[in-house]
C-alpha cells in the first residue's frame, strides 16, 4: 500500500505525458508492421478504447453503473455522420469536436435524472436510454437515413504518407495504416486527458463521492454535480469514440449500436480492469483482435464459423468471460498483473 | 439442556467471546449479564447458529449444534427472541404467529388459540399490522411467536429493552412462570441486571467477552464487587 | 355504445391494455426477485425467451399448445432456480455492481446460445386463438380473441401469484424471507430455499409473458423480450421495484402511454415514451410511486 502511494506521489503530468508518448509511439510503430487488415482492426480497437476509458471513469471512479454507453456512442456517431455527410470539406477535427459535444449533451440529459438513482435503477434507466436510441435512429429517416444509415467519404490520406508506400496495393495499404495511425493518435490523446483527470481534484472528489458520499458532502463537494459530471465526461468520450468509429468505417447505421454493444463494452472494461487506464487499453486490444481469436477457437473446436454456433461464439465467450471475471477476478487483467499496471503507472 | 463449552467467537480481528462456558438446565432461568459490548448478544446468536464460532462447542442435550444452520437449530426446539424482538412489522399479528408455528408440528389453529388465550391483547389485534403495536405488545407477540412452536429452549435477548418498569416486572414474572410450568430451558440476556436477577435461578456475568463470574443468582446478586464493577447495581 | 367501442380512443385503450398486461407480468416477475434478493435480473427476458423456445418448438412435434406452454413455464422455473443457485448465490453480500454485471453477462450468454440453437430468424407459432379483430357494425374493435386470451391469462397469473403470497404457508415464508431474512431463519424458515423458490416463481411468470409474445404477432425470435424487458423494468421502477401492485399498475400505465403517444403525438418518438415516464416518475418520487413503509403486500 505504501509503495503504491509512493509511486503515485512521484507521478507528474510530465511523467504521464512521457508514458503516453512512448505508448503511442509504440502503437504507431506496430501499425507499420501489421498487415492492412490488422491495421483496420487496430483502428476499431482504438475507438473502442476511448469509449471504455469513459465507461471506466464512470463505473470505476464515480461508482455509477451505466448500460447506456452504446447509446452515447450512437449519439456521437450520428453527430459525426450527419455533419460529415453534409459538409464534406470541414476539417476532421471539427467533426470530432462536434461529436464530443453532442455526446456530452446526451450525457448531461441522461446524467441529470441519474444523480437521484442508484445501482440497478441507474443501470436499468441507462439501458432504457440505449434501447431507445436505435429505434429513434431508425424512425427519423430524413436526418439519419433510417435503417440504411449514412455514408461518409473515406479519409483522405495525405500525399506525403502515400509516398511511404509502394508496390501493388500501395494506396489501400496506405489508407488502412493512415486510418489506424490517426485512431491511435486520438486514443493516445484521450488516454492522456483521462490519466490527468484520474489524478485531478475532480478525480479525487469523484472517488470520495463513490466511497463515502456523506463525507464528500461535508467537504463541500456537490454530489449531484459530481455525479452528473461523471456522466458528461463518460458520454463525451463515448461520443468521440463513436465518431471515430464512424469515420473509420465510413458509415453509420442503427444496427451498429445495438444494446448488446453496451454489454460488449462492459465486458471489455471488466476484463481489462474496472477503473484502470491500462484496463481500457487491454479492452480495446481484446476488441480489435477478438475476431481472430474467435476464428482460432472455431478452428480448434472444429466449429464451422458460418454456422449458427460459429457466428454466436463471440457472444457466448464474452458473456461467460464477463461472468467468470466478475466472480473470480473482479479486478480484471490489469488487477491480475500488477507489473503491467506499474509499467504505465496507472494504479488507482 | 444447553451446554456451552469453551466458546470463542471473533468478528475479524475483534474477539467477541473468549473461552466462554455455561450450562442451562430445563426448568431454570440462566441470566447472562454484563455491560454493553460484553458479548451477550453474540453468545445467543452463536447458540442459535447465526454466528459461527472459532472454537468450542455447543450442545443441545447430547447433540452438537456446531455447523448446524440456524433454521435447523430453530426446528430442533431452540426459540430465539432477538434483540429488538424481531417482530416483522409489515405482517399482521396473526401472520407473525403463523410464521412461528410453521416449522413445528404444532396444530396451527390450536396453537393460535392457546397463544390468544395466554395473551388476549394479541387476539384482539390479530388482523392488525405489527407496525401499529406498542413496545409491550410487540414483546408479547415475540414471546407468543416463540412459544407457539412449543420449544425446549428459549433464548431471550434484552426483553426489557424500552419497556416501562411496571411492564418489565410483569414480563419477568410471566417468564418465570412459563419456565417452570413448561419445564423450559431459558437463557435470559439482560442489561437490566436487577430485574433479571430477581427471577433467574443461575447467573453468568460477562465482561469483554469473558466470563468473570457464574453461580446461582442469589450469590451473584449479593456479591458486592460484581454489583459495583460489572452490574452497575450500587445505589448512589 | 358500439360506436364507442370502435372509437379511436377505445382502440388505444384496448391496444394499450393488451400490451400493458405483458409489461405488468414482466414487471411483476422483476419485483418478486427484487423484494427477496435486491437484485435486478437483467437476464429475465432472455431466460424467458430461452424457455419459450424449448416449449414452443415442441409444437413442431405435434404436441398440444397448452402442453407446450406448460413445458415453457417449467423449463423457465428450472432455469430460474439454477441461476439463483449457481450464479447469484456467490454474490450475496457483494457490492451491488457485481450482480448487475453478472446478470448482464448472463443475458449475453443466453441470447447468443438461443440464437446459436434456433437461429436468428423468426419462427411462427400457431396461435391458440384467432387474431382477427372483432367487428361491430362492420367497424373494427381493436380486440381479437387472442387479445382477450392474453389479458385473461395475464390477469389469472397475477391473481394466482397474489393468492400464493397472501394465503399460503409458502407465501408467508417467502414474504418473511424477503422482509426479515434473519428473523425468518430464527423461526425455522429455510430462507435459502425460499430465495431459490422466489427465482423459480419469477422466471415462471416471465416465461408466461414470453409465451404470450411468441404466440402473438411476433413469433419466436431470440431477442423478442429485450424491448419488453426494458418496458417491464420501467414499469417496475415506476412502481418502486418493491410493490407488486405498483409493478402491475406501472405495466398498464406504460402500455397505455406508448399507445397514446403513438396515436396522438408521433410514432417517431414512441420509443422514448417509457423513458420519459420513468424520468418524470422518479423525479417526483425517487422511491417509486407505490412504495410505502407499511402495508406493502401482494
Amino acid at each position: 500500500m505504501n509503495r503504491l502511494k509512493f509511486v503515485r506521489s512521484q507521478e507528474t503530468t510530465s511523467s504521464r505525458l512521457l508514458t503516453v508518448v512512448l505508448l503511442t509511439a509504440l502503437a504507431l510503430a506496430i501499425t507499420f508492421v501489421l498487415p492492412p487488415v490488422a491495421d483496420s482492426q487496430l483502428a476499431g480497437g482504438a475507438a473502442i478504447t476511448i469509449v471504455i476509458l469513459g465507461l471506466s471513469w464512470l463505473i470505476g471512479w464515480s461508482g455509477q453503473i451505466s448500460l447506456g454507453n452504446s447509446g452515447f456512442m450512437a449519439v456521437g456517431a450520428y453527430a459525426a455522420g450527419i455533419w460529415a455527410s453534409h459538409h464534406t470539406t470541414t476539417p476532421l477535427v471539427f467533426t470530432f469536436v462536434l461529436a464530443t459535444v453532442a455526446g456530452a449533451i446526451s450525457g448531461l440529459i441522461v446524467g441529470l435524472p441519474s444523480t437521484r438513482l442508484r445501482g440497478p435503477y441507474l443501470a436499468g434507466m441507462t439501458l432504457a436510454f440505449a434501447a431507445a436510441i436505435t429505434p429513434l435512429a431508425q424512425n427519423f429517416t430524413s436526418v439519419t437515413g433510417g435503417s440504411g444509415g449514412l455514408f461518409l467519404s473515406s479519409l483522405v490520406t495525405p500525399s506525403w504518407f502515400l509516398h511511404l508506400f509502394s508496390g501493388q496495393n500501395a494506396t489501400i495499404n496506405a489508407n488502412a495504416q493512415w486510418t489506424a495511425d490517426l485512431a491511435v493518435l486520438i486514443a493516445g490523446l484521450t488516454f492522456f486527458i483521462m490519466a490527468n483527470l484520474f489524478h485531478s481534484r475532480t478525480g479525487r472528489a469523484m472517488r470520495l463521492v463513490r466511497d463515502n458520499d456523506v463525507a464528500a458532502e461535508l467537504m463541500g463537494i456537490s454530489l449531484s454535480r459530481t455525479r452528473t459530471m461523471a456522466f458528461v465526461v463518460a458520454a463525451s468520450f463515448a461520443g468521440l469514440g463513436g465518431a471515430l468509429y464512424t469515420v473509420i468505417n465510413t458509415t453509420v447505421n442503427p444496427q451498429t449500436f445495438p444494446v448488446t454493444l453496451s454489454i460488449t463494452l462492459l465486458t471489455l472494461m471488466v476484463l481489462g480492469g474496472i477503473g484502470t487506464l491500462s484496463g481500457a487499453v487491454i479492452g480495446g486490444i481484446i476488441y480489435a483482435f477478438s475476431p481472430n481469436l474467435i476464428t482460432h477457437i472455431n478452428a480448434l473446436t472444429g466449429v464451422n464459423p458460418t454456422s449458427n454456433l460459429g457466428s454466436n461464439m463471440q457472444g457466448i465467450i464474452f458473456g461467460v468471460l464477463l461472468i467468470l471475471t466478475m466472480i473470480f477476478a473482479p479486478r480484471g487483467i490489469a488487477g491480475l498483473s500488477p507489473r503491467l499496471g506499474r509499467l504505465v503507472k496507472l494504479r488507482k | 439442556m444447553i451446554r456451552v463449552e469453551h466458546l470463542s467467537v471473533s468478528y475479524g480481528a475483534v474477539k467477541a467471546l473468549q473461552d466462554v462456558s455455561l450450562e442451562a438446565t430445563p426448568g431454570l432461568i440462566t441470566a447472562v449479564l454484563g455491560a454493553n459490548g460484553a458479548g451477550k448478544t453474540t453468545l445467543l446468536r452463536t447458540i442459535s447458529g447465526l454466528v459461527a464460532p472459532q472454537s468450542g462447542n455447543i450442545l443441545l442435550g447430547d447433540t452438537s449444534l456446531l455447523r448446524t444452520p440456524a433454521e435447523n437449530i430453530a426446528r430442533m426446539g431452540v426459540a430465539h427472541v432477538p434483540e429488538g424482538r424481531g417482530v416483522i412489522e409489515e405482517l399482521t399479528v396473526e401472520e407473525n404467529l403463523r410464521l412461528g408455528a410453521l416449522a413445528s408440528k404444532v396444530n396451527m389453529s390450536e396453537g393460535l388459540e392457546a397463544q390468544y388465550a395466554q395473551f388476549p391483547v394479541l387476539g384482539d389485534r390479530r388482523k392488525m399490522h405489527c407496525a401499529t403495536l406498542s413496545g409491550g405488545e410487540r414483546q408479547m407477540l415475540a414471546m407468543a411467536r416463540a412459544l407457539i412452536s412449543q420449544p425446549r429452549v428459549l433464548l431471550l435477548d434484552e426483553p426489557s429493552l424500552g419497556l416501562a418498569p411496571l411492564v418489565t416486572a410483569e414480563l419477568m414474572k410471566s417468564i418465570r412462570q412459563l419456565c417452570e410450568s413448561k419445564n423450559l430451558t431459558v437463557i435470559l440476556v439482560e442489561q437490566n441486571a436487577k430485574s433479571a436477577l430477581r427471577i433467574a435461578h443461575n447467573a453468568v456475568v460477562l465482561h469483554l467477552g469473558s466470563v468473570v463470574a457464574s453461580g446461582d443468582a442469589k450469590t451473584v446478586a449479593d456479591d458486592e464487587d460484581l454489583r459495583r464493577y460489572y452490574l452497575g447495581l450500587v445505589e448512589q | 355504445m358500439s360506436s364507442f367501442l370502435t372509437s379511436s380512443f377505445m382502440h388505444n385503450i384496448f391496444g394499450g391494455l393488451s400490451q400493458g398486461v405483458i409489461y405488468a407480468l414482466v414487471a411483476l416477475s422483476l419485483v418478486i426477485i427484487w423484494q427477496s434478493t435486491h437484485i435486478l435480473n437483467f437476464a429475465q427476458g432472455a431466460m424467458a425467451m430461452f424457455a419459450t423456445y424449448i416449449g414452443m418448438t415442441e409444437l413442431d412435434r405435434g404436441i398440444n399448445y397448452w402442453w407446450c406452454v406448460l413445458i415453457s413455464v417449467v423449463v423457465g422455473m428450472i432455469l430460474g432456480g439454477l441461476t439463483e443457485r449457481v450464479l447469484i448465490r456467490p454474490l450475496y453480500g457483494k457490492s451491488e455492481i457485481n450482480p448487475i454485471v453478472v446478470m448482464v453477462g448472463f443475458l449475453g450468454v443466453i441470447e447468443a446460445v438461443t440464437t446459436a440453437i434456433w437461429t436468428g430468424t423468426t419462427r411462427n407459432v400457431t396461435e391458440p386463438f384467432s387474431q382477427v379483430y372483432y367487428l361491430s357494425n362492420d367497424k373494427i374493435i381493436l380486440l381479437s380473441p387472442f387479445n382477450i386470451f392474453q389479458i385473461v391469462l395475464a390477469v389469472t397469473i397475477m391473481l394466482l401469484v397474489a393468492a400464493l403470497f397472501r394465503f399460503t404457508k409458502l407465501g408467508l415464508q417467502l414474504r418473511a424471507s424477503a422482509l426479515a431474512p434473519e428473523v425468518a431463519r430464527l423461526l425455522g424458515v429455510r430462507v435459502n430455499r425460499m430465495l431459490t423458490i422466489g427465482w423459480m416463481l419469477s422466471a415462471g411468470v416471465g416465461a408466461i409473458a414470453a409465451v404470450i409474445i411468441a404466440s402473438g404477432n411476433f413469433g419466436l425470435f431470440p431477442t423478442d423480450m429485450n424491448g419488453i424487458f426494458v418496458a417491464g423494468f420501467i414499469a417496475a421502477a415506476v412502481g418502486g421495484l418493491e410493490s407488486p401492485i405498483g409493478a402491475i399498475a406501472g405495466g398498464l400505465l406504460i402500455g397505455l402511454a406508448e399507445q397514446f403517444i403513438l396515436a396522438y403525438w408521433s410514432p417517431n418518438v414512441a420509443p422514448l415514451g417509457g423513458i420519459i415516464i420513468l424520468v418524470i416518475a422518479l423525479m417526483i418520487r425517487p422511491q417509486g410511486i407505490f412504495t410505502k413503509k407499511v402495508g406493502r403486500r401482494v
